[in-house]
């Protein structure tokens, strides 16, 4: 078929379809946008694009935790200089076969003979959809109702490490002083519950890469950051469907 | 009796100086001896204080004359005469220089001391490329790479490539810049940061987005990491301050 006849062509609406094959259908465009729903509704694309398929932006009024805590890093700011991690180990007693927080590297070919080095921090991504919850027979780690972190109970944890398996990002290990798995609760216990409003490897950063905030507030910094059309805001491993609260983007 | 005590005494003193000059003797070959480490540990208590710098060459804190002047060149064969230097430019007491406490590279660059003379008009100047090493050693070499990891770790200079490569004189950085001396721009932590390279500092006077990439730009270049610095000089004992063991 030519092009041109293409669009001589009638349109036949979606009246005619049968309401499942619509689903499918505007399943895949949501997909396609970058649209993910369920638990919390978030626009990877810009909002202008988005408001052809859903209308307009999702209150934050509907996001499921209030504070919905997330963390966005700014990824090519990162050097490397591991004070988060540090910070993290001190503040959280983590033990130097373990972590709570890391940073991964890896070289991108830029050029002929030029790579780029790359630093990418990582931690818990305190999923809306956490795999690692699902899977613990003691319901020692869970979703915490208020804030959203994925929490441990460690007394409840048997150390089966299952959750560990089921992990997407890697960010739990077995602590062998107590017996149990540990990881990121966002400073929870050390920080936030005494009234910080960051967490230690937010503070410690030098070069600004962590932003750490609450993503139902509209005045946030991290909702600002998400949210600007301009941006490229990225997840890792989407394809798990965990949806996790953790997002990086480039300056 | 009288004359007991008198030769004990002399063989005791005869004693004392024999053993502290085999010492000494000992301390300057070991010295001559050592490979320059980078962490060369200075003598402790020893008046001569060995400051590692500009690569591999060693020196001297203490009395930089004997190592560095030759008088016999500029009397015989430069065909200077005494109230050339003395006492205008130097007093004739040995180590007067020193105490006034400025006899350093800046003294001379204005125009002091050496100065006087080398000033690139009647001797060699004390800026130029090639003319460090005439007075502070022949086997200076400039280093290849140097590693800063303060105040965070880490980051790489490629020091070949701005001399070499991009030819560079010594004088482009030193001392206005960075100084000779190793470690001097890591001793004040809180000035050497990238706010101070934005306002045209350190690496910032040629990293402006003009003349070399800006230094907002490209952060991995130079910033090798505590991943890239491991790997330079092997990851070092884990840290058993906040590991286990403490619970």
């Amino acid at each position: 078929m030519n092009i041109k006849e293409l669009e001589k062509l009638r349109n036949e609406g979606v009246e005619n379809l049968p309401s499942r094959e619509r689903r499918t259908f505007l399943k895949a465009g949501l997909a396609i946008t970058g649209v993910f729903l369920g638990g919390t509704v978030l626009s990877l694309t810009s909002a202008r694009n988005v408001g052809a398929v859903v209308g307009s932006m999702p209150k934050a009024s509907k996001f499921p935790y209030s504070p919905h805590y997330t963390m966005v890093f700014i990824q090519n700011r990162c050097i490397d200089c591991e004070r988060c991690k540090e910070a993290c180990t001190k503040t959280n007693h983590v033990p130097s076969y373990g972590y709570r927080t890391t940073i991964l590297e890896r070289y991108k070919i830029i050029g002929p003979a030029e790579t780029e080095r790359i630093f990418m921090p990582v931690l818990c991504n305190h999923c809306n959809r956490p795999p690692c919850v699902r899977v613990c027979p003691t319901k020692a780690t869970y979703k915490d109702k208020k804030t959203g972190i994925v929490m441990m109970e460690p007394k409840k944890c048997i150390g089966c490490k299952t959750c560990m398996a089921a992990c997407p990002y890697n960010a739990r290990y077995f602590n062998e002083e107590i017996r149990a798995v540990d990881k990121c609760n966002f400073c929870f216990d050390t920080r936030l519950s005494k009234g910080m409003k960051d967490t230690a490897c937010v503070a410690a950063c030098p070069a600004k890469v962590r932003i750490f905030g609450d993503l139902s507030d509209p005045e946030s910094e991290v909702y600002r950051l998400i949210h600007a059309p301009d941006k490229v805001v990225w997840v890792l491993r989407p394809e798990t469907g965990a949806l996790p609260n953790v997002y990086y983007m480039n300056d | 009796m009288k004359l007991q005590k008198k030769i004990f005494w002399t063989f005791w003193v005869a004693a004392c100086a024999g053993l502290i000059f085999s010492v000494g003797s000992m301390a300057t070959s070991e010295k001559k001896n050592s490979e320059p480490a980078k962490n060369a540990p200075a003598a402790s208590g020893d008046k001569e204080v060995i400051i590692d710098s500009y690569g591999n060459t060693l020196i001297l804190a203490k009395e930089p004359v004997e190592l560095m002047f030759s008088h016999k060149s500029h009397v015989i064969a430069a065909g200077l005469t005494c109230d050339d230097c003395h006492p205008d430019v130097f007093e004739k007491k040995r180590g007067s220089a020193k105490e006034n406490g400025d006899y350093t590279m800046d003294a001379l660059n204005e125009g002091r001391y050496c100065g006087t003379c080398h000033n690139d008009d009647i001797a060699f100047g004390t800026k130029a490329k090639d003319t460090c090493k005439t007075c502070h050693g022949s086997d200076m070499q400039p280093p290849k790479t140097i590693i800063f990891d303060t105040p965070v770790k880490a980051v790489i200079f490629d020091h070949a490539l701005h001399t070499e490569d991009m030819g560079l004189d010594c004088d482009s950085c030193h001392q206005d810049l960075f100084k000779m001396k190793v470690g001097t721009a890591e001793e004040d932590p809180h000035a050497f940061v990238m706010d101070a390279l934005y306002k045209g500092k350190y690496c910032g006077a040629c990293h402006d987005g003009d003349q070399a990439f800006a230094s907002d730009t490209r952060c991995t270049t130079c910033h090798i990491g505590v991943k890239g610095f491991d790997r330079l000089f092997g990851s070092k004992t884990p840290d058993k301050k906040h590991g286990g063991g403490e619970h």
